[in-house]
């Protein structure tokens, strides 16, 4: 069910059914019923897992509020936080350490074996356990109060697991989810048009260009050699924008699926291909995990109140722990690394400069995020120089490479309309973000869609979706 | 709330009606170089090869035209059955195109598949009737699912129909008279031996076998002389017992037809094996069973005298 965007919105449409037939009151325990239930049919074995955590976290929650003394609490969220972290780090981090290690040793001439363990990754483990973390967290805090009794219970087990967030995300933060949980979702058709809207939005952005585009990515990762330079680089520049396009879109359906269930959500994307520079970058991209390493991981490190070699240090770490959330490998930990040094290296943006700089800025950000994204998509940091160098030595203009760079899009006669067709759907989609950056759209509220665009995109999802990809790539993480 | 729903509900009816539009009058665009509407637009063709990407890769329209009397035109969709390839024919024919001799792709593995309709131009080239003839066909006797139907009705060409004034320009120019311009280089037998050959199937396929039929009757009664050819294939394809076996069982059926055959035209089969093909010769072949342009032009000659011979 999970890798289906159709079966979840079929799903979504199945408890909407019943949703607001059921008194305001039951909605939070049908909405609990409804996420066990997509819990269970995605990942059976693990919900005593995702369960079991959750319920330590919400007793570990409650000792801490009730502790006396600064040292206790402190003792209630190591006791919170410790043993989330510890299975995430068996199940997802275990493996990457003991071989790391083990290269390490054997390149200092030792051997040791060290049990591989072959153990499925606990759906959506990487946003739970961070969402479980900023709840204990906030309490230690004494940002919240901690949930108690039944309905608390209730309340949270349905914060934790949500169906419509569990797979990708976005990381909601408790304070305003529990709060409409405990007030009792009701219908509003504002909210319930806004989603609609999101949910249209994202799935153009999954269906019409991520999934178009995904193919050709592939391809060109899995044998660079074999290709141009120029494909290469348009491999690499259409990876931004499926990655974007697919866990944007995802975000965008989630967050329209709550609104469908009178639930509302900050925004996780706010057009970060626009941004003139890294810093703005990360305050447009996965806002809700950028936020919660800054709010978790960066302050509690000092900030920026601190001397200048600190500040680097706490930068860094950041990152790092950004890219090592997104997984097990050293591709993601020099992901995290680049961005830490762009962090460092960029300066703040003047608000009211020229047009060609502006565009300038721009551009270069953009580049500069492909670099980076470049060693994210590569299977390992061998493939991510072998792709590099391709693009170094291999790169030309010649008609034949051309050619020859569009052809991997269906490898037959019709690859240059596929190819053209993801171009101007690409040009669509920077034209309404456009709007959404420096037009008026953006006055109108978050997910304003114009009658256009709305229509625009319903018809395009209907005539130009592609629909035989399944998942989303930020499921994996 | 009603402004969403008034621009969601106005977009699905316009998407319905460009749905409709396109499966009923797409094949009214400007014709290409291949096709068959462009091999209507002919009215006339005197030799006319409907097959697979065998026909496509296998036959070199420069030597069709130089060798054999009157114009020639080759309709190759990837992977055309001899069901599909029967009622393409008949369409063809009640669209008004006249034909003197028809030459239909002997390939056994079409013959013994489900039929599908693997190349989306056939939906391009054809009305909505036929499309609906080819779905029930699909339908019947293959697993045809939902997300096909979509595919087949909705999505299938929308890409090539968007970018039409530039796609059409640059797909008709790899085509004449649905011949290939394409030169695919030939291979060396290294890398010929190191391809797999293509598994097993169990026997001719009934709707296929039935597809040969139509097609016999068809040219009985448009009073066509019909050839039936098989492309070379590589020696290795000859000795795979699997391909041996469909092979023989196509050729029976095709004896069948000929034994029975009523029509005021001739009837002929050519297979590979009777010409005095190489097929040994690695460089005169793309892969196992698609030849190179200099095993196309060698195949096509020979082909052009044994037909002359007939």
């Amino acid at each position: 069910m999970t890798s289906n965007i159709m079966l979840t919105l079929a799903f979504l449409a199945g408890v909407l059914a019943v949703y607001y037939l059921t008194p305001r009151a039951g909605r939070l325990w049908l909405l609990l019923a409804a996420s066990l239930l997509f819990y269970l049919s995605a990942d059976p074995r693990m919900l005593l897992l995702s369960g079991g955590s959750t319920l330590w976290s919400y007793f570990a929650g409650i000792r801490t509020e009730e502790a006396e003394t600064k040292k206790e609490k402190k003792l209630w969220l190591t006791a919170a936080v410790v043993p989330v972290l510890l299975v995430l780090f068996v199940f997802k981090y275990l493996n990457f350490f003991t071989e790391s290690f083990a290269a390490l040793l054997s390149l200092a001439g030792l051997s040791a074996g060290f049990p591989v363990l072959s153990l499925v990754l606990p759906l959506g483990i990487s946003y739970y356990t961070f969402k479980m973390i900023s709840y204990n967290a906030d309490i230690y805090l004494g940002k919240r109060k901690a949930e108690k009794g039944v309905p608390g219970l209730c309340a949270y087990l349905t914060y934790i697991l949500f169906f419509p967030q569990i797979l990708s995300g976005p990381i909601e933060r408790s304070e305003g989810f529990l709060a409409q949980l405990h007030e009792g979702p009701v219908y509003d058709a504002g909210l319930f048009a806004e989603g609609i809207q999101r949910i249209v939005l994202g799935l153009f952005k999954k269906m019409v260009i991520a999934n178009r585009l995904s193919a050709y990515v592939d391809t060109i990762f899995s044998a660079p050699e074999a290709y141009p330079g120029l494909a290469c680089v348009m491999a690499a520049v259409f990876y931004s924008f499926q990655i974007y396009c697919d866990f944007s879109g995802y975000s965008d359906i989630a967050i329209g699926m709550g609104n469908l269930l009178g639930i509302r959500s900050k925004k996780n994307f706010d057009c970060p291909y626009f941004s003139r520079g890294i810093k703005e970058f990360w305050s447009r991209w996965h806002i809700s995990l950028s936020s919660w390493l800054k709010d978790y991981v960066y302050i509690p490190l000092g900030g920026n109140r601190v001397s200048s070699f600190r500040y680097g240090v706490n930068i860094m770490v950041t990152f790092l722990v950004s890219g090592l959330w997104h997984g097990a490998s050293w591709t993601f930990v020099i992901w995290g690394g680049i961005h830490g040094v762009w962090n460092l290296l960029s300066g703040k943006k003047k608000p009211d400069c020229t047009l060609p700089r502006r565009i300038w800025q721009t551009a270069l950000t953009f580049l500069s995020v492909t670099l980076g994204w470049i060693f994210f998509r590569a299977e390992s940091l061998g493939a991510a120089f072998s792709f590099l160098k391709r693009i170094v030595t291999g790169f030309s203009l010649s008609y034949l490479d051309i050619q020859n760079s569009i052809l991997p899009f269906t490898r037959d006669n019709t690859c240059a309309a596929y190819f053209l067709t993801a171009c101007g759907f690409l040009f669509l989609l920077f034209l309404y973000e456009r709007g959404r950056v420096y037009g008026r759209t953006r006055e109108k509220g978050e997910t304003y869609l114009s009658a256009f665009w709305l229509a625009v995109m319903t018809m395009s999802v209907v005539l130009f979706g592609v629909f035989g990809v399944s998942g989303f790539l930020y499921a994996n993480f | 709330m009603k402004r969403v729903l008034t621009a969601i509900g106005s977009a699905l009816l316009a998407a319905f009606l460009l749905i409709i539009l396109k499966n009923e009058y797409a094949r009214l665009l400007p014709v290409s170089t291949y096709g068959m509407q462009a091999a209507i637009a002919q009215e006339e063709t005197e030799n006319l090869f409907i097959g697979s990407s065998m026909f496509r890769q296998g036959l070199s329209i420069d030597v069709l035209e130089e060798e054999l009397p009157g114009n020639s035109y080759i309709l190759s969709y990837n992977g055309n059955q001899p069901a599909l390839m029967a009622m393409e024919l008949q369409y063809m024919l009640e669209e008004g195109l006249k034909i003197q001799n028809l030459y239909i792709d002997l390939y056994p593995y079409t013959a013994a598949a489900d039929p599908w309709i693997s190349d989306t131009k056939i939906l391009l080239d054809t009305d909505l009737d036929f499309k609906l003839r080819a779905w029930r066909l699909m339908a019947e006797s293959g697993e045809a699912s939902f997300s096909d139907f979509f595919e087949f009705f909705v999505t299938a060409n929308n890409e090539q129909l968007l970018t039409y004034p530039v796609n059409n320009r640059l797909v008709s120019s790899q085509f004449r008279n649905g011949g290939t311009l394409l030169s695919q280089e030939g291979s060396t037998k290294e890398e010929l031996d190191a391809l797999g050959t293509l598994g097993g199937r169990e026997g001719l396929n009934e709707a296929q076998v039935q597809g040969y039929r139509e097609i016999a009757a068809l040219a009985e009664q448009y009073d066509l002389n019909l050839y039936f050819l098989e492309t070379p294939k590589y020696e290795r394809m000859y000795q795979d017992e699997d391909y041996r076996e469909l092979y023989e069982l196509c050729l029976q059926e095709v004896r069948e037809l000929e034994r029975s055959w009523n029509g005021s035209g001739s009837f002929a089969v050519i297979c590979a094996e009777e010409l005095n093909f190489d097929t040994s010769d690695a460089a005169n072949y793309q892969d196992l069973i698609h030849l190179s342009a200099e095993g196309r032009k060698e195949y096509t000659k020979l082909l052009c005298v044994a037909v002359a011979g007939r």
